[in-house]
């Protein structure tokens, strides 16, 4: 029964396996039937696992003390549900958009790869079966990066390998120390390492803590490392950097969540030169990120720099250690995964149907591709944080949390910086809407007559911006669960 | 110190033929040389070897006239490990030769280094 | 169970003998003779593992007619047994996977001196594995050098020849140091056999009179291994024997030779001066070191090198830091972490020797890297089996080296000074591996239009079969490893 929890984890790994190994389809809609059948298989199969599996299973074990193990919790449901709909969703989108990449046996391949290791990460019951995932996301997600093999895109490529192992070796680091001293490996409400053993050895904890959390945040793209993110991104096929940025990276955040909730404990650095260390990053992190995104003209550019900065208003959110606070930083990991999808998925469509890249160029645009632009608003309004967005819900939560905290400077300090980076968000975002509907007197917008995608792009586009505004009109049911989770399970109040 | 140095002049030798032996090997250029440098080497272990077996007065033991007392006798066993040194060296001896011989008639040089900057040259 | 016991003089001899016969025979046959001696020697040694492993003793089995303390003696417990069918097993498969090279780039006539060679390397690795004496060790240390230098020069070109002279040198340096240190060591203490040495060697310790002769000779023995091993900055010799031999001996030795003299260091560390009289004398720092040192400048000099061989050559010097470091923790886990590491090790150097053949083979027998763009799709089986060794040497879990690295780490936090260089170190050399080797697999599977002609898996099956065969052992180190550690920690425990 519970073994069946690890049929989304392998299924689409050995699919995408096969896929690869094939020789080259002869017709293009056999493969696409294929991916599609696989991705919803796994996709049924996984939320089968989400709502019904509560029981863990063992895979083998890498040594006596370190079993491969599988066990859901609320995190881990929360998570791989999310992932398995936008997973889907900008999979659908990749069919028709991959019709003008080379490859595609190759991109669906690991596109299916990923997937299923990236449910294993979020279906992972202890920290070594995460860093197993985690490591592996890493080098499968390295191909959809690498895929137009342009100069360009391999000088990106090795960055996010380079950073990413830099970053995971860091974690290792605190890992090693975990094993050592902690009393399991399994994820563990509070901790799982004695506070005596913890007081007894404070500095050595509070600097691996330190690094465990630069570390992770490599992935979730926290300065001083997230230099990688604003060029892998960009250069990968347009639904590839959809997931990239809008879900890969949140697993960097799913790892912080882990290690510093459920293995050192929220209590420990709490007050101490790390959580400050932590906040000023973060902040650091969200207004340049924006500052970055307001100043870059090409738009891929500039959607990932805003994923810099998104991210890190999550990672703020875990940081403060308050619990409304953290409840805002969960919604927002799905608030941002969906927008931050759709985004991208809008500007995949532009450059698929137009060719245009630059900001500049897209004066007009809504007079061609008019809903592509309204779902590209919708959901631009939803990141900025306008009620009855979603986005709105996520960010107050984020600010009164910070302001309950009462930690001298940083709980007044962290919603102004909310607020202007919203403001920058919505200088950033906006005027593409505004000149795309209203390029001014005398414009030519010909060019974009017509310009409309197909309905297998639209569709995706359309629910994303759908579960936007819906999760922002009726947030109670997962925020209590939230909640909850974050009470009970991550121990902060 | 001085007299302890005298106690042991054989061991003191030894080693000192030993060090010889060890800088030529290490830092002579030319192969023959490096391998008189062997040569030294393992000789001064031997010599190390005879003069921990040999007791003052004691006879080679080699039974002549049914004499068994042991107390007559050197210890033999140093004896044997310098022989089965004496073997292994010969060969490690000859094989360097030839590896000398055939670098000779590649390179018609025996200094070692030139040999290196030469195939750095051509690059092979 | 009583006949098992025969099982290691057996394999000795066995190995002794065919290289004997083999000087007789043409090459096919020498193959073949070659072919089936491995084969014997690890069922040997797999029925001794089996023997000593569920006894969790360690056999005595006296040569001669002499009896300890004056004869010789083989002695052998199950990590000696372990090792001796590890080593058969890489024997093999490296062989296999160079076969059609081995076939190339030797002249047909001398063939059978290639297998002799192999052989006589085999016997003497078996007998340093087994023996209890310490003079025979250096007589098969050796013949050991001599075989490996055949396997450098039996290609016969200048870079070769040039190669084996270089080698020869530094190992003839090495083994003039161990055999002065063991001459000394004798001097001390009367005795040859391992087992009685540290007898002496603990009363020596206990008086506290000749501890320092006692430890110039520890020193002279570690040193000289530690030389012929190619410990950072012993390494010069290593580039080039390992890159301009054919690709059969580079990979036994690499994951062979240099082996062979660290296991004999292991048994000398265990055996001859006792553990603790070891850990407690300073060259463990040194060592440790020494090994941190290798683990950087090797990685480094990796990054630099232009040419793939070369560049697996030099990790194999910052691999062989790692050992070293394990030794210079100086406590039981970081031995077990570094005998660990001698097999994992050997099991993906000669894998990615093997592989990276593959791949220059299908571009124009070059080896620079502009040369190999794409050259994985060229040959498919070599680029996967090139990228898994990657991935083990860089350390991702599921592979070998990901278990060695956490075995190291967990026997470095048990230490309190040397905690922090260590761990730091092995982060820093992690990434370094991870620079030159990602590097690699990207270059290789980055697609162009090449001119070299492809390869297909059905032409070279035996090569394909092999790479998989080194692939699945490397999957299973890294999967099974709790009953090789229970079983190296046993080992260990009985050596002693």
């Amino acid at each position: 029964m519970e073994y069946m929890l690890l049929v989304p984890v392998f299924f689409p790994i050995l699919a995408g396996i096969v896929l690869l190994m094939k020789k080259e389809y002869q017709k293009r809609s056999s493969m696409l039937l294929y991916v599609g059948a696989v991705l919803l298989i796994t996709g049924i199969f996984a939320v089968y696992g989400i709502f019904r599996i509560t029981e863990g299973v063992t895979l083998f074990h890498l040594t006596k003390a370190m079993p491969v193990y599988f066990k859901l919790d609320t995190l881990g449901r929360y998570f791989s549900f999310l992932f398995t709909i936008v997973w889907i969703l900008a999979g659908f989108f990749s069919f028709e958009y991959m019709k003008h990449e080379e490859k595609e046996k190759r991109y669906f391949g690991f596109y299916l790869i990923v997937f299923g290791i990236l449910l294993g990460l979020d279906f992972s019951g202890n920290l070594i079966t995460m860093y197993l995932f985690y490591e592996f996301m890493t080098l499968a997600s390295m191909p959809l990066v690498l895929h137009t093999q342009t100069k360009e895109a391999v000088m990106a490529g090795l960055r996010y390998l380079f950073f990413s192992f830099a970053g995971a070796y860091m974690a290792l680091f605190g890992v090693y120390f975990i094993c050592r001293y902690g009393t399991t490996l399994e994820f563990t409400a509070g901790g799982v390492i004695s506070a005596a053993v913890l007081q007894e050895n404070r500095t050595l904890f509070l600097v691996v803590s330190m690094f465990l959390l630069i570390g992770f945040g490599v992935k979730a793209g926290m300065f001083p490392l997230h230099a990688w993110l604003p060029c892998a991104h960009p250069v990968a096929p347009g639904p590839a950097s959809a997931v990239l940025s809008g879900i890969i990276v949140k697993s960097g955040v799913l790892a912080m969540i882990r290690v510093v909730y459920q293995m050192i404990g929220a209590e420990f650095i709490w007050g101490t030169w790390v959580q400050t260390v932590w906040m000023s990053l973060t902040l650091i992190t969200i207004f340049m990120g924006s500052m970055l995104a307001f100043r870059e003209p090409v738009l891929k550019k500039r959607l990932a720099y805003s994923t810099v900065s998104q991210l890190s208003y999550i990672l703020f959110g875990l940081s403060v250690l308050n619990a409304e606070a953290a409840t805002g930083a969960l919604l927002h990991v799905a608030v941002h995964a969906f927008i931050k999808v759709a985004l991208f998925l809008c500007a995949a469509a532009i450059i698929y149907q137009t060719g245009c890249k630059r900001v500049e160029d897209l004066k007009g645009i809504g007079k061609g591709m008019p809903v592509t632009l309204w779902c590209y608003t919708i959901v631009s309004l939803g990141l900025i944080g306008i009620p009855p967005t979603s986005g709105f819900v996520s960010k107050w939560s984020l600010a009164v949390g910070s302001l309950e905290t009462g930690i001298p400077v940083f709980s007044w300090l962290g919603p102004v910086v909310l607020l202007v980076s919203a403001l920058l968000t919505a200088g950033y975002l906006l005027p593409i809407t505004m000149q795309g509907f209203f390029p001014g007197e005398g414009y030519d917008a010909s060019r974009f007559e017509g310009k409309e995608p197909p309905y297998l792009m639209l569709a995706p586009l359309l629910i994303l911006a759908a579960l936007t505004v819906l999760l922002g009109l009726m947030p109670n049911g997962l925020t209590d669960r939230l909640f909850e989770f974050v009470v009970q399970a991550m121990r902060i109040v | 110190m001085g007299e302890h140095l005298l106690a042991n002049y054989a061991e003191v030798v030894a080693v000192a033929l030993f060090g010889i032996g060890f800088t030529n090997l290490l830092l002579q250029k030319n192969m023959i040389k490096k391998i008189i440098g062997l040569n030294i080497m393992d000789t001064a272990v031997y010599l190390f070897l005879a003069e921990k077996g040999y007791i003052e007065g004691h006879i080679a033991p080699i039974v002549v006239d049914g004499n068994l007392n042991p107390d007559t006798y050197i210890n033999p066993v140093p004896s044997g490990l310098v022989l089965t040194g004496i073997v292994v060296s010969v060969s490690v001896t000859a094989l360097m030769l030839s590896l000398t011989i055939r670098l000779y008639r590649r390179y018609h040089t025996l200094d070692l280094d030139e040999i290196t900057m030469r195939l750095k040259k051509e690059g092979l | 169970m009583e006949i098992i016991r025969n099982f290691p003089c057996l394999s000795i001899l066995l190995a002794m003998f065919s290289a004997i016969i083999s000087s007789a025979l043409k090459g096919k046959w020498a193959k073949r003779l070659n072919t089936f001696v491995v084969t014997t020697v690890g069922i040997l040694s797999a029925a001794t593992l089996y023997l000593t492993y569920t006894t969790k003793e360690s056999y005595v089995y006296v040569m001669g007619h002499f009896p300890a303390p004056f004869g010789n003696e083989i002695r052998f417990g199950s990590l000696e047994a372990g090792m001796a069918l590890f080593f058969c097993i890489i024997m093999l498969f490296s062989l296999n996977g160079g076969r059609k090279k081995i076939k190339l780039e030797i002249d047909p006539g001398k063939e059978n001196l290639y297998y002799i060679m192999v052989d006589l390397l085999l016997s003497s690795l078996l007998a340093l594995v087994y023996t209890n004496d310490l003079f025979t060790a250096y007589v098969f240390v050796e013949i050991n050098t001599i075989a490996a230098c055949g396997l450098i020069m039996i290609m016969e070109s200048g870079r070769a020849i040039e190669a084996a002279t270089r080698y020869m040198i530094m190992s003839l340096l090495g083994s003039g140091l161990f055999l002065i240190g063991l001459c000394m060591l004798y001097d001390m203490t009367g005795h040859l056999l391992m087992s009685y040495i540290q007898i002496s060697v603990r009363e020596i310790a206990g008086n506290g009179t000749y501890m320092i002769p006692l430890l110039v000779t520890i020193a002279l023995m570690v040193v000289g291994l530690a030389i012929k091993s190619a410990l950072f900055p012993f390494h010069a010799w290593l580039p080039d024997a390992y890159g301009y031999s054919t690709v059969s001996s580079a990979a036994m030795l690499s994951s062979l030779v240099s082996k062979g003299y660290i296991f004999l260091l292991i048994k000398i560390i265990y055996r001859v001066i006792g553990f603790e009289i070891f850990v407690n004398s300073r060259i463990i720092n040194v060592l440790f070191v020494f090994g941190l040192a290798g683990m950087i400048m090797g990685s480094t000099s990796a990054i630099r090198e232009n040419d793939i061989r070369r560049m697996i050559s030099y990790s194999s010097v910052a691999q062989i830091g790692y050992i070293y470091m394990g030794f210079g923790l100086g406590t039981t886990a970081g031995m077990v972490a570094s005998v660990f590491h001698i097999l994992s090790h050997a099991a993906t150097k000669s894998l990615l020797f093997v592989s990276g053949v593959g791949l220059t083979d299908v571009s124009g027998e070059k080896t620079q890297f502009i040369e190999l763009t794409g050259a994985a799709y060229r040959n498919t089986a070599a680029g996967l089996a090139f990228t898994v060794g990657s991935l083990s040497m860089v350390g991702i879990p599921l592979f070998s080296g990901f278990i060695s690295k956490l075995l190291f780490s967990q026997a470095a936090v048990q230490s309190n000074v040397k905690m922090l260089p260590a761990l730091i170190v092995l982060a820093v050399s992690t990434v370094l591996n991870a620079i030159y080797f990602m590097k690699t697999v990207i270059r290789i599977y980055t697609p162009i239009k090449s001119k070299y002609p492809s390869v297909s898996i059905k032409e070279n099956q035996l090569y394909a079969l092999t790479l998989l065969c080194f692939i699945v052992l490397n999957v299973l180190l890294g999967m099974c490893s709790q009953p090789i550690t229970d079983w190296i920690r046993q080992g260990l425990a009985v050596l002693a």
